[in-house]
C-alpha cells in the first residue's frame, strides 16, 4: 500500500497573535508542524510498521519547511516531496488541492491521509475538496483506521450521531483528528538518520504545472483583513455568605442577563 | 605449631583467594574506565571518616544501637588483624611475636588488652546481630543463610581465639605449663593474663578439664581459628561480605565535590555509538569499574530501602535488589566480559581494518545477552526513582545509585527509544516553547507585568540575573513566589534583571530522564543566551535550576556563580539589606528539598531565615535535613503519574500534617506543588498553608 | 437578490434550533430562503421547516438516507442548490456540515467558508467573517466566486421570534449511494440525554465536585433546568464522566444561552469549548480560579453549599 501524507507548517497557536493594520504581526512568531498533520504522520508510520505500507509526505511551503520534513523522517516517513514555489504564498484551499492533485497523479497512491484542518486557517476543506476532485471516497474526522486488505480499509469517524464505522474502497482519502493517536516523539536514532535523508524539492514547474493552472490567478476567496479576536472579559464576582450571593446572582440571571 | 600444615593451609587458602580476587579485579578492569586517581588527601579523609570512622552508622541518630554494633564488629576486625598475623606466625614458629607488638613494649601489652576486650565485645555484638536478625527481624534486613553463616563464623573466630587463649592460660597457670608455652612476661608490665580478663574468663569455663584436654582444646581451637579465617577470607568475595574487602577502597574512590558521579556529556553526533550501543548503559559491561566496585560492595543492609520514597510507598524500586540484580548480571557474564576486554585490548592502531571488524564481531558475541531493562531490571523500577539521593546519603559504603539509574535511563531513552510516554507532552513543550507545559514562550514574563522588573534584553548591566524557571514563570501558584522574590530584591535594592522570553527550561528533568538530546539542546541555547549577556551571577529560586546551572552547565561552557534564593536571602538578612520581623504567627515547619539539601548541602540558611521570622520558632519534621523525605517530583516524576502504590506526596503531606503545624515552608516549586496538592487531598489545605520561604519573608519584612 | 439555501439540521427526527437561526439571518439580510432536509421519514417536518423561515422546502426522504453519508448528502444539497439557484448555501455547525460543505463547494466550484460568524452582502459582493488560528484572530473574507458555501458557527445567528415561511415542497430524487464508502455500523452516543450541542442551558461539572456524590448533586440542578449536563476534562479523565460529555477543545464545543461551570477551574482547553456561550455563570471555591476571568457572574463558594441554594432560588423564581 502506498500512502501520501500531507503536512503543513503553521504558526504555533500557543503564542499570542497580534493584529496590526489588518495584518498579523509576524515578529516573535514561530512556526511548527500542524498538530493534526502530526496525527496523520503518526497514523501513516503506524501503517508502515503494522502493514508494511510505503510512505511519502508532501508539503507546500518555503525552505523553512525542511525542519518539519526532517521531523517526519525521524518519525519514520520514508520519502518527501517539498513543493517550494513563492507564488503559492497566496493560495486558497482549491489551489492547495490542485497542487496536491498533481503530486498524487504522479505516484500510484492508494491512500491519502491529511489532518482534519490546519491550525492557521482552521478551514478543514483542502482534503475534502481534493477527494472530490479526484473522485475518490473520503471520510473526515477519523479516529481509527484498520487495513482490511489491499483494496479496503475500515475507519471510525466521529459523527454527530455517534461513531460511524465505514469501509472504504481504495484509493481513498481520510482526514484524521487528534483522538486517533498520540504522535511519537522522534527517537534519537530516527533524528540522526533523518539528517542525511534526501528531500525531493521542486517548484510548480518542476511539478509539471504552473500557478495559473492550479488556479492561483483565480482565487475563489481572499482574506481582506485580519482583526483582533475579542476576548471575553470578566464579569461580576461575588464573595461572601453563600445564601446571600447565590440569591443575588439568580436574580441577576433573571433580570439582567435574562437567561432564566 | 605445625609449619607444614600451616604452609599447606596458607598456600591453598591464599592461592584460592588470589585466584578469586584476580578474576574479580579483571572483571572490573573489563568495564569502562573512570578517573579516580586524584585528590588523594580528600579521599583519604573520606575513607578515614566514613569507612574507618563508620560515620554513617554511628553518626546517625536512627538505629544508633545497630550502627554501634556493626562499628564494633568492624573496629574489632581491624584490631584483630594484628592478632591474626601473630597466629599465622605461631603456626610456623613457636612463641612468634610480631615486632613492636611483642612483650618487649607497652604497645604489645596494650594491644593484647585491647584485643581481648574487643574479642569479647565482637562476640557480644555478633550475638546481638543474630538476635536482631532472627528475633527482632527489622524490615530492612534480608535474612539469608549467608548472613547467619558469616555471623556464625565471626562468633567461631572469637570463641576459638578466646578458648585458645583460655586453654593457654589454664596450661600455663593451672597446669604449670608442661609444653613450655610462651606468654608475655615483661618484668615492667607483668604477666600477660593480668591484661586479658576476657580470655581468663574463657579459661575458667574449661578449667575443670584435664591438662591433656586443655592442650587438645588449644590445638583444635588454633587450627579451627586458622581454617575458619581462611574459609572466611575465601567466602568474602562470593557474597555480600565482599564489602569487608572492598568497602574501604570503595569509599576512598567515591565521587568528590558533587555528591555523586556527574552525568557524562554524551557526544550525540558520534555515529559509532550506534554500533557499540554505547549511549548510556545498555549492556552490563558499559558500567565503569567504580560502578562495578559499587556492586561488589553492597552489604545488603537495606538502609537505602528504608529511606527510599518510592520503596516505602510500595513501588518496585528496591535498591538492594537493584544492586543485586546488576551484580548477578555482571558476575554471570564475568568470563565473557574478561575475554571481551582482552579482545578489545588486542586492537592496536596499526591493526588491519578487516581484523578489527573480526575482533569487534567476536566482542559483540561476548556481550551480555539479557536486556538490562526488561529482563534484569524492570521498567517500572527504573522509572520510579525520584533521584532524591536519600539512598546515597545513608549508604554506609557510599554506593552511588542515582548516576547508574540516569545512565540506564539514557540507554533506554536514547538508544531503545523506550521511556514513559507520559513524558512526551513535557518534552514537546520543551522543544517548542522552552517549558514543559508547552505554554507559548511569549508569555514567559507575563508574571512580572507591572512589577517594574528589568529585562536583560533592555538592560543587561545588572549585578544579578534572576533565573525564574518554568514553574515560576508559568505555574499560577509559583508565579506568586516569583513576585515575592522580586519584592524582596527590590526592597534590598539589588540590581537584577530577568531573561524574560529568552529564558528556557534548564533541561534538568530531561537529563534526569535520560533524554540527553533534549537536555543538551536546552543547555546550549541557554548558555548561548547567558554568555551573550556576559552573565556572571545568577539567583535561582528553584533548586533544580540552581543545581543544573551551577553544576551541569560548566560541562558545556556555561560557568556562572549561582546562588539559591534561600542562601541569597540569608545573606541579605545577615548584611542588613533586609530586616525580618518576628511577626509570623502560628506554628511552622520546613520541608527540605532534595536538590537543595542532599545535592547541595544547603540546610542552615533556610532555617536561619525561618527562625528569624517565626514567633514560635521552627518545628522539625521527623525526616528532616539530610534525611528529608522527597516530595516525589524529582527525576522527571513531576510529569508522570504515580500509578503504583501510595502517592509519595501524600505520604509526606501526612507526615507534615502529623506535626500539627499551621504552615509548612518549602524552598522549591516542585515541593510547593506536591505538598500543597497533598494537603488538598487530605482536606487540610485550609488548616495548613504551604508557603515558599520567600513568600514568608516578603510578608514579614520590615 | 440573494438566495440562501439552508441545510436543515435534523437529529433523530427532530429539527434542531440552528435551522431557524440560519433562516432568520438569511431573511435579515433580505434573502429568499429555502431549506433542504435530508433523511428518512422526515416528511412530517415540512410545516416545521416552513415555520422556521423557509419559503421552499427541498426534501430528500429515503430509507437509504437514514444514516449520514457525506457523498449522498452532498448530492442532495447540490441538487437543491442548483434547483433553487442558491448563491449562498449554509450549514449549521455539525460534523456532518463540516464534511459535506467542502464537497458541495467543490461540485459547485465556489468558495467555502468554515465557522462563519457573520455574512454581509453589499450588492453582489459577499463577505464573511470567521475566526481562525484557534480563535486568536478574525478574518474578513471577500468571496470572489458568485456562490459561497458556509458552515455557520454555533450560536452565531439568532432566531427571530416572529419569523415565518411558506410551505412549498419540492421532492428531491434519491441520490446514488456511495458504494465506495459504506457505513457498516453506527455506535450511538448515550441516547435519551439532552444533547449538549443544542441545549439552551448547559451545566458542566468539574474537579470541585470530587466524586459521584458531587456529580449527582450537580446533575439534579441540570435536571431541574432540563439542561445539558457536561463535564470538564478532569472528570472524564478520572473516569467519572463519559467522554461524550466533555466540553472543551478536544471535546464538544457548545454555545448555549446560559453556561454554568460548577467546580471548574477554567483551564484554557475548557474555555475553548464554552466561551461562545451567551452568559457564563461560574461557581468555584478558589477566588483566583481562571474561570472567573471569563464568567459574567461568579460565585466564590463551595459548590456543595451553593448548588442546593441555586436550586432553591431557581425553584422560587419559577413559581
Amino acid at each position: 500500500m502506498k500512502i501520501l501524507t500531507t503536512v503543513k507548517k503553521v504558526v504555533d497557536v500557543e503564542l499570542n497573535i497580534h493584529v496590526e493594520n489588518g495584518a498579523i504581526v509576524e515578529d516573535g512568531l514561530q512556526y511548527v508542524i500542524n498538530a493534526w498533520d502530526e496525527n496523520a504522520v503518526e497514523a501513516t508510520v503506524q501503517l508502515k510498521e503494522n502493514n508494511g505500507a510505503q510512505t511519502t509526505l508532501v508539503t507546500i511551503g518555503g525552505p523553512d519547511n525542511t525542519d518539519i520534513i526532517r521531523r517526519c523522517y525521524a518519525m519514520g516517513i520514508e520519502d518527501a516531496i517539498h513543493i517550494d514555489d513563492s507564488s503559492l504564498e497566496k493560495a486558497d484551499s482549491y489551489v492547495y488541492a490542485n497542487v496536491l492533485q498533481k503530486v498524487y497523479e504522479q505516484g500510484e497512491y492508494d491512500l491519502i491521509i491529511t489532518g482534519k484542518q490546519a491550525q492557521d486557517t482552521d478551514n478543514g476543506q483542502t482534503g475534502i475538496i481534493l477527494a472530490q476532485n479526484l473522485d475518490i471516497p473520503c471520510v473526515s474526522n477519523v479516529v481509527a483506521m484498520e487495513v482490511l486488505d489491499d483494496q479496503h480499509i475500515k475507519v471510525s469517524r466521529l459523527g454527530d450521531a455517534g461513531t460511524e464505522i465505514i469501509e472504504l474502497e481504495l484509493p481513498a482519502l481520510v482526514t484524521v483528528t487528534d483522538s486517533i493517536n498520540e504522535p511519537r516523539l522522534p527517537a534519537m536514532r530516527g533524528i540522526m538518520m533523518a539528517k542525511k535523508k534526501k528531500i525531493n524539492v521542486m517548484d510548480l514547474a518542476g511539478l509539471g504545472t504552473s500557478f495559473e493552472e492550479v488556479g492561483g490567478n483565480d482565487l475563489k476567496s481572499e482574506i481582506a483583513e485580519y482583526m483582533t479576536s475579542e476576548t471575553r472579559q470578566a464579569g461580576q464576582k461575588f464573595e461572601g455568605d453563600a445564601a446571600q450571593i447565590t440569591a443575588q446572582v439568580v436574580n441577576l440571571l433573571a433580570t439582567e442577563a435574562k437567561v432564566l | 605449631m605445625n609449619p607444614l600444615f600451616m604452609s599447606i593451609l596458607l598456600i591453598v587458602g591464599l592461592a584460592v583467594f588470589s585466584r578469586t580476587m584476580i578474576q574479580k579485579v579483571q572483571l572490573l578492569m573489563a568495564l569502562e574506565p573512570t578517573d579516580r586517581a586524584n585528590h588523594i588527601m580528600d579521599r583519604i579523609k573520606n575513607m578515614v571518616v566514613i569507612a574507618m570512622g563508620q560515620k554513617r552508622l554511628v553518626g546517625r541518630k536512627k538505629e544508633f544501637a545497630s550502627g554501634l554494633m556493626h562499628a564494633f564488629i568492624f573496629w574489632g576486625f581491624c584490631i584483630l588483624l594484628i592478632r591474626s598475623l601473630n597466629l599465622y606466625g605461631e603456626g610456623f614458629v613457636k612463641g612468634f611475636q610480631l615486632p613492636l607488638f611483642g612483650d618487649g613494649s607497652i604497645l604489645g601489652y596494650l594491644y593484647i588488652a585491647l584485643k581481648d576486650i574487643m574479642e569479647g565485645i565482637v562476640l557480644l555484638m555478633a550475638g546481638y546481630a543474630i538476635f536482631r536478625r532472627a528475633i527482632l527481624k527489622p524490615a530492612r534486613l534480608h535474612n539469608t543463610w549467608e548472613a547467619y553463616f558469616v555471623l556464625g563464623m565471626i562468633m567461631v573466630l572469637m570463641i576459638s581465639d578466646l578458648l585458645l587463649d583460655g586453654a593457654r592460660y589454664n596450661l600455663i597457670v593451672l597446669f604449670n605449663n608442661p609444653d613450655h608455652l610462651h606468654f608475655f612476661n615483661n618484668p615492667q608490665y607483668g604477666a600477660e593474663f593480668a591484661w586479658t580478663p576476657v580470655s581468663v574468663g574463657a579459661a575458667s569455663l574449661i578449667s575443670g578439664l584435664s591438662a591433656e584436654t586443655n592442650a587438645l582444646i588449644l590445638t583444635i581451637m588454633f587450627w579451627l581459628h586458622i581454617i575458619t579465617q581462611l574459609t572466611f577470607l575465601n567466602f568474602l568475595p562470593l557474597g555480600k561480605h565482599f564489602h569487608v574487602i572492598t568497602a574501604l577502597p570503595n569509599v576512598f574512590l567515591k565521587s568528590l565535590g558533587y555528591p555523586h558521579e556527574q552525568t557524562k556529556l554524551l557526544d550525540l553526533e558520534d555515529e559509532s555509538v550506534w554500533e557499540d550501543e554505547s549511549l548510556g548503559i545498555n549492556h552490563i559491561h558499559q558500567l565503569n569499574w567504580k560502578q562495578g566496585l559499587d556492586l561488589y560492595t553492597c552489604t545488603e543492609c537495606g538502609r537505602c530501602k528504608e529511606v527510599c520514597p518510592t520503596y516505602t510507598t510500595d513501588k518496585p524500586l528496591n535498591l538492594h535488589d537493584f544492586n543485586d540484580s546488576l551484580k548477578f548480571e555482571l558476575l554471570d557474564n564475568a568470563d565473557n566480559l574478561i575475554k571481551r576486554a582482552k579482545l578489545a585490548a588486542s586492537i592496536k592502531e596499526d591493526t588491519d581494518p578487516e581484523k578489527v571488524e573480526e575482533i569487534k564481531a567476536r566482542m559483540a558475541e561476548l556481550a551480555s545477552k539479557k536486556a538490562l531493562i526488561g529482563e534484569v531490571i524492570t521498567e517500572d523500577t527504573l522509572w520510579a526513582c525520584t533521584n532524591c539521593r536519600a539512598c546515597e546519603q545513608v549508604c554506609p559504603v557510599t554506593i552511588e545509585h542515582v548516576p547508574r539509574i540516569i545512565a540506564l535511563r539514557q540507554g533506554q531513552a536514547l538508544m531503545a527509544g523506550e521511556y514513559p510516554q507520559e513524558l512526551n507532552p513535557a518534552f514537546k513543550g520543551l522543544e517548542r516553547n522552552g517549558n514543559p507545559w508547552g505554554i507559548g514562550y511569549d508569555k514567559r514574563a507575563e508574571w512580572a507585568d507591572g512589577l517594574d522588573v528589568k529585562i536583560m534584553a533592555d538592560d543587561a548591566d545588572v549585578d544579578y540575573l534572576l533565573w525564574v524557571g518554568c514553574a515560576g514563570s508559568f505555574d499560577d501558584r509559583s508565579k506568586k513566589v516569583s513576585v515575592s522574590m522580586v519584592k524582596i530584591l527590590q526592597k534590598a535594592g539589588i540590581s537584577f534583571a530577568i531573561l524574560g522570553k529568552e529564558e528556557k527550561c534548564t533541561g534538568d528533568f530531561a537529563r534526569r530522564t535520560g533524554n540527553e538530546m533534549m537536555y543538551q539542546m536546552m543547555a546550549q541555547e541557554n548558555i548561548e543566551t547567558l554568555n551573550n549577556y556576559k552573565v556572571k551571577k545568577i539567583i535561582a529560586a528553584c533548586p533544580h535550576c540552581y543545581n543544573t546551572l551551577q553544576h551541569e552547565y560548566p560541562q558545556m561552557g556555561g560557568n556562572y556563580e549561582v546562588i539559591h534564593h534561600t542562601d541569597f536571602i540569608d545573606q541579605l538578612i545577615k548584611s542588613g539589606k533586609i530586616t525580618l520581623n518576628k511577626s509570623f504567627e502560628g506554628s511552622l515547619t520546613y520541608h527540605d528539598p532534595c536538590f537543595l539539601g542532599r545535592y547541595n548541602s544547603i540546610y542552615d540558611q533556610p532555617r536561619s531565615i525561618l527562625q528569624g521570622l517565626s514567633k514560635q520558632g521552627l518545628k522539625e519534621l521527623d525526616r528532616n535535613g539530610e534525611e528529608s523525605f522527597c516530595c516525589g517530583a524529582g527525576g522527571g516524576r513531576m510529569w508522570m503519574e504515580e500509578t503504583i502504590g501510595k502517592r509519595i506526596n501524600l505520604e509526606r503531606s501526612e507526615e507534615i500534617a502529623g506535626k500539627q503545624v499551621t504552615t509548612v515552608a518549602v524552598a522549591c516549586p516542585f515541593c510547593l506543588t506536591m505538598v500543597e496538592d497533598g494537603m488538598k487531598e487530605l482536606n487540610k489545605d485550609e488548616e495548613i498553608m504551604t508557603q515558599d520561604i520567600c513568600e514568608l519573608v516578603a510578608k514579614n519584612m520590615a | 437578490m440573494a438566495k440562501v439555501l439552508v441545510i436543515a439540521d435534523i437529529k433523530q427526527g427532530v429539527l434542531k434550533g440552528s435551522t431557524a437561526e440560519l433562516l432568520s439571518k438569511a431573511k435579515a439580510i433580505g434573502a429568499e430562503t429555502a431549506v433542504v432536509a435530508i433523511g428518512s421519514n422526515i416528511e412530517s417536518l415540512t410545516s416545521e421547516l416552513a415555520n422556521a423561515g423557509s419559503d421552499t422546502q427541498y426534501i430528500a426522504d429515503d430509507p437509504s438516507l437514514e444514516l449520514f453519508s457525506a457523498g449522498p448528502f452532498a448530492s442532495c444539497v447540490v441538487d437543491a442548490a442548483k434547483q433553487f439557484e442558491a448563491n449562498m448555501i449554509w450549514f449549521g455547525f455539525s460534523e456532518g456540515g463540516k464534511a459535506v460543505a467542502p464537497r458541495v463547494a467543490a461540485q459547485l466550484s465556489c468558495a467555502c467558508a468554515t465557522e462563519i460568524t457573520d455574512v454581509t452582502l453589499s450588492g453582489e459582493q459577499i463577505e464573511v467573517v470567521r475566526p481562525a488560528t484557534a480563535n486568536k484572530v478574525i478574518q474578513r473574507i471577500k468571496i470572489n466566486s458568485d456562490k459561497v458555501v458556509a458552515v455557520v458557527r454555533a450560536g452565531a445567528f439568532e432566531a427571530s421570534p416572529d419569523i415565518t415561511g411558506t410551505q412549498n415542497v419540492v421532492k428531491l430524487s434519491s441520490p446514488a449511494p456511495d458504494l465506495k464508502a459504506v457505513i457498516k455500523e453506527l455506535i450511538s452516543d448515550a441516547s435519551g440525554e439532552i444533547d449538549l450541542a443544542d441545549a439552551d442551558i448547559v451545566i458542566s461539572v468539574g474537579r470541585g465536585a470530587k466524586d459521584q456524590a458531587g456529580i449527582d448533586l450537580v446533575k439534579e440542578l441540570a435536571d431541574d433546568l432540563a439542561a445539558g449536563f457536561g463535564s470538564s476534562r478532569a472528570m472524564v479523565d478520572g473516569g467519572l464522566m463519559a467522554h461524550n460529555k466533555q466540553v472543551g477543545q478536544t471535546g464538544k464545543i457548545v454555545a448555549p444561552t446560559l453556561y454554568m461551570a460548577i467546580g471548574i477551574s477554567g483551564a484554557i482547553q475548557h474555555l475553548a469549548g464554552m466561551n461562545g456561550s451567551k452568559t457564563i455563570l461560574a461557581v468555584n471555591k478558589d477566588p483566583e480560579a481562571p474561570i472567573f476571568n471569563v464568567a459574567d457572574y461568579g460565585i466564590v463558594g463551595d459548590l456543595f453549599e451553593v448548588v442546593p441554594i441555586l436550586r432553591e432560588e431557581i425553584k422560587k423564581l419559577r413559581s
